[in-house]
């Protein structure tokens, strides 16, 4: 229902009620202050072309070959802090123009998202951010596939709060996951109500589980290197049934950001359409006023209950607990580095969590150095390793091949759509997880495999079928030759720039190094190596016909990167 | 015995020998399959696990008609109770008279249900050792599934009675014990969605094929790639190099497996299934399920299945898995189970006339699985997690129209109420599996290979096939 004066009402009261309600009614434009021991000059030596090659691939969503060779006249510590001091790219104002021009009865695509996303993963300066907040997408993990199907202004705001606090604290990362309309919606504790014994109606349960489960503390309790504490022989499970049920009764009361909080506010979202861009607010007429007991902590029965301080006491008790470090540590190394983390190194990155160096926990910054400069990640002596690294996940290549090339999009916007489709794209779309247990799990295993008999885990071979794996084959070979995005005039709107190949097409053998190096981190075998240099070496570059060479050349770069795309030593990034 | 398949046999029997030590009984069984498959080479059984993801609401699936039952159920339920009036009623020939009401979605279920086609089995769910009531449960420490009420873990634990992270699941071990029957092992176990630990075990491996078939590697054969004549020899040389040639490279030669895997069976696939297309009528989709998510997976199923004796095929035992998601209903569950269920209804009758069609329907049972049931409370507009739930189970082969295993009394605080009218299961997969693997062809003494709990049931075959 409009209502004009109401909503001038509100203009009027806005500064005053923004001065006293920011923390919850709109996010924060800078992650809070945390203190952090002075960063030196640091006097790490320069990488090698592969070596920082394979390091910007972990760290980015791929790298050009100008990000290689800046890295080699720096070093990995350098790089990560001019990282951390580059700007935000937003999302969200690439869907705003969309939004703005909505006509009556009209909603937003999906497909405006998945543009934002790859024009972002593919040119966006903050790559680390950029590609730290995919990771994190795929740990706090909602979905367009669902309820949130249209709601894509709340899926890039969704997207630049993890970018945001990427570079932030744990603490503040988990309180606006918890608080985002996106979650709210995705995992239901949105409107949810407080227990009514006259009905017999009791809170939605759904948050307080994956809060834990998912998100916070994981099903069991682990040492801080990431194996299971025993008792008895036995693991220990971290929370019962009663202390989600207890949890559970924190989780109501939040709804629809708004000033008043008026009862009409927490049901309806209708008066203002901004609820999916900012932070659920507790309605403490409909929070839980009864004791709530979870993992210890007992807030006692209050006729008053504050659904705001509650959040706090349960976000506070989920963040000290000894889990966290661990349990989202290790899953960061999964997403950046390698499957199969040693327990040395999962304790490693838990101690930066623990402890940033000057007494802070969960300082993001340190934990992603931690995860990323670790000796486990950079040594080659894990690249020796047969069971190090990680199937590197379909998103990754497409987006690394756009970044290798300079890709860029003709239209502007990066025109991309749906890429579900494992059977002819790559089975996997940007924020389109088929549940909060994200496109694959981190602790899965490939039934039946050598990954089972080493008792491995293979998180992204969850996503790898007889089907995905002739899809993405033929999707890439599709996409070296002509491109990627929606067509216009029969031309894709995502076109690559070989340019620099070419130029060095005429020798098989530097152009094959050259495709390694941006690739694979120079990791093809010899016989790799050779076999596209031989087939590669059929393409004949006539002599004295320039139009007819140019195509010979880009038609060398295009089968060695297609040789090289689908070649094991490129499917998995080590 | 062809010659193939006691080659086959042969190997298999090698394969199976070399496990002796830890399952004594492996190698007896892949005999008795042999054997009983040689007395008739027309013999073929299937069954199709429809497994609902994110936990199917039970209670709103099945619910009692008679006053007091629906009484209970409406005063627990509240807002979200079926009105009674709109339950479709069917009446199990073993339920002493006592009359239930499906889902208003599941129409073509009921009528299933009528013809005899579809029996309900009761409060089934993850057990290790019965349990005698929720007070059992509750005061002491008796053997339980680890991990309730977690979506990812109870998944898991129905299809491999181990938390996420299990390897072998009971439709995977029963494939192990069977494929000997088959001339390409490959297609014992398919999945139309995804690596399914049900369909995993030692030596099985399931065939993930999409809904219209497998997909082929392009150029693989192109006599040039760019007007390079060794291009396409390089790329598949390239594409499967990760299987042998990467000195060990554990996850390489585990992708480099799927990819070798993908290229045999494809080839195989496409000229089997070329010879039932998705327009032939037996299993061409009605119009209002053309682009069903669920229906569209058993088509294929139903395609695998008109195609069994193809030569390319040669199957005799198979195990299929298909599966819907979405179930999770936390909220807005009226619109949303409907919604569901009208695609599951549809979608099994569907598939109960196609084998009709392919003269198959006393040889394939489809049943459904689910995360758990969920609780009774209502949460304002959905339901929480729970434990049992109620499942379908249709085929020629199905005793139908009748209702096995213990229906729960519908309330709580109930004897089989562990919390929120979450139910206590009153029947174990392990039965359920059995009675399912028993018809397949396992036999008694293998069971416990492939259902190690089962002992620790009183009955192994709860009656629901013939």
């Amino acid at each position: 229902m409009f209502r004009p004066l109401q909503l001038l009402a509100l203009a009027v009261a806005l500064p005053l009620l923004l001065a006293s309600c920011a923390s919850h009614m709109s996010w924060p434009s800078e992650p809070r202050a945390i203190p952090r021991p002075a960063r030196l000059a640091s006097t790490e030596p320069a990488p090698t072309p592969a070596e920082a090659s394979r390091f910007l691939q972990q760290a980015t969503f791929g790298p050009s070959m100008g990000e290689i060779e800046a890295l080699t006249r720096s070093n990995f510590s350098s790089w990560v802090d001019q990282q951390m001091a580059t700007k935000q790219t937003l999302t969200a104002p690439l869907i705003e123009p969309y939004y703005k021009a909505l006509k009556k009865g009209e909603n937003l695509k999906q497909d405006q998202y998945f543009s934002a996303f790859w024009k972002t993963s593919a040119t966006a300066p903050d790559q680390l951010r950029q590609r730290v907040a995919f990771a994190l997408s795929e740990i706090f993990v909602i979905s367009m596939d669902g309820m949130l199907d249209v709601k894509m202004r709340a899926i890039a705001n969704y997207h630049d709060m993890l970018a945001r606090n990427a570079f932030g604290d744990f603490r503040t990362l988990i309180e606006e996951v918890s608080r985002h309309p996106a979650m709210g919606v995705y995992l239901s504790h949105l409107r949810n109500l407080k227990e009514d014994p006259v009905k017999g109606r009791v809170p939605d349960e759904n948050y307080a589980r994956e809060v834990m489960q998912l998100f916070t503390i994981g099903l069991q309790e682990l040492n801080p290197d990431g194996t299971l504490k025993l008792r008895n022989g036995e693991p220990i499970e971290t929370y019962t049934n009663e202390d989600i049920t207890g949890l559970a009764k924190v989780f109501t009361g939040f709804s629809y950001g708004s000033f008043e909080r008026a009862d009409q506010d927490f049901h309806n979202a209708g008066r203002n359409p901004d609820w999916e861009i900012r932070p659920m607010v507790g309605y403490n007429q409909f929070h839980s006023g009864s004791e709530k007991r979870f993992l210890g902590v007992t807030i006692p029965a209050s006729q008053f209950p504050s659904a705001d301080d509650d959040l706090k006491i349960a976000m506070d008790r989920l963040f000290n607990h000894p889990n966290v470090g661990p349990f989202f540590g290790r899953q960061l190394i999964q997403r950046l580095v390698t499957s199969n983390p040693s327990p040395a190194y999962v304790r490693r990155v838990t101690e930066a969590f623990n402890n940033n160096g000057a007494g802070v926990r969960g300082d993001m910054q340190a934990v992603i150095r931690a995860v990323l400069l670790d000796p486990e990640a950079r040594s080659a002596a894990s690249l020796k390793d047969a069971g190090f690294g990680k199937v590197r996940e379909p998103i990754l290549r497409l987006s690394q091949w756009m970044r290798a090339f300079n890709a860029t999009s003709i239209a502007g916007n990066f025109d991309m759509y749906n890429t579900d489709n494992p059977g002819n794209a790559l089975g996997q779309s940007p924020m389109r997880s088929p549940t909060v247990f994200n496109f694959y799990r981190p602790g899965y295993v490939p039934p039946g495999s050598m990954v089972a008999k080493r008792n491995m885990v293979a998180p992204e071979m969850q996503i790898v079928s007889e089907s995905s794996v002739a899809g993405y084959a033929n999707f890439i070979q599709s996409v070296i030759d002509g491109g990627v995005g929606r067509a216009a005039n029969n031309k894709r709107d995502i076109q690559p720039d070989y340019s620099a190949q070419m130029a060095l097409a005429d020798s098989t053998d530097r152009l094959v190094a050259h495709i390694d190096l941006l690739l694979t981190a120079s990791q093809l075998s010899p016989e790799s190596r050779r076999r596209i240099s031989e087939a590669v070496n059929e393409i004949r570059i006539p002599a004295n016909n320039p139009t007819q060479a140019e195509n010979a050349r880009r038609n060398r770069v295009k089968l060695a990167t297609l040789l090289t795309m689908v070649s094991p030593e490129y499917l998995v990034q080590k | 015995m062809s010659h193939n398949t006691r080659r086959e046999f042969l190997r298999h029997s090698a394969a199976l020998a070399t496990l002796r030590a830890v399952s004594p009984w492996a190698l007896q069984l892949a005999g008795i399959g042999a054997a009983a498959a040689a007395s008739d080479p027309r013999d073929y059984r299937a069954i199709v696990c429809l497994f609902m993801r994110g936990a199917n609401d039970c209670h709103n699936t099945v619910v009692p008609l008679d006053r007091a039952g629906y009484d209970g159920y409406a005063a627990a339920r509240q807002d979200i109770a079926i009105p009674r009036n709109e339950l479709l009623p069917i009446k199990p020939g073993n339920a002493q008279g006592r009359e239930f009401g499906l889902h208003p979605s599941l129409a073509p279920v009921q009528a299933l249900f009528d013809k005899g086609n579809a029996a309900i089995l009761a409060n089934v769910g993850p057990l290790i050792v019965p349990i005698k009531d929720a007070n059992t449960f509750r005061s002491t420490t008796i053997a339980r599934p680890p991990k309730l009420f977690s979506h990812n873990d109870q998944e898991a634990i129905w299809q491999a009675f181990s938390p996420e992270g299990a390897k072998m699941g009971w439709g995977g071990k029963m494939c192990d014990l069977l494929s000997g029957m088959n001339g390409k092992h490959t297609f014992t176990a398919i999945s139309t969605a995804g690596n399914a630990v049900f369909l995993a075990s030692e030596k099985t491996v399931q065939y993930q094929i999409t809904n219209s078939g497998a997909v082929a590697f392009n150029r693989l054969a192109a006599k040039d790639i760019y007007g390079s004549t060794k291009a396409a020899e390089a790329l598949r040389a390239q594409i499967q190099s990760g299987a042998s040639a990467m000195g060990g490279e554990v996850l390489a030669q585990e992708y480099g497996n799927v990819v070798g895997r993908s290229i045999e069976a494809q080839g195989l696939v496409s000229a089997a299934l070329a010879k039932l297309p998705e327009n032939d009528a037996r299993i061409a989709l009605p119009a209002d399920l053309d682009k069903d998510r669920l229906a569209q997976q058993l088509r294929i199923v139903a395609r695998m299945i008109g195609v069994r004796e193809d030569e390319n095929m040669q199957q005799r035992r198979q195990v299929f898995y298909v599966s819907l998601g979405g179930f999770d209903t936390h909220d807005n569950q009226l619109a949303k189970q409907a919604e569901l269920l009208t695609s599951v209804g549809k979608s099994i009758a569907y598939f109960q006339q196609a084998m009709e069609a392919l003269g198959v329907a006393d040889k394939v049972t489809l049943f459904t699985a689910s995360d758990f049931g969920r609780a009774l409370l209502n949460n304002g507009d959905g339901t929480d997690h729970g434990w049992g739930g109620h499942h379908f189970i249709v085929g020629g082969a199905v005793k139908g129209g009748q209702l096995y295993g213990q229906f729960p009394e519908v309330a709580l605080r109930t004897s089989t109420d562990v919390g929120n009218g979450r139910l206590l299961p009153t029947t174990s997969v392990d039965q359920y599996a059995a009675t399912l693997g028993k018809w397949m062809g396992v036999s008694r003494s293998d069971l416990p290979v492939v259902l190690p709990n089962l002992g620790n049931f009183a009955s192994a075959d709860l009656g629901f096939l013939g």
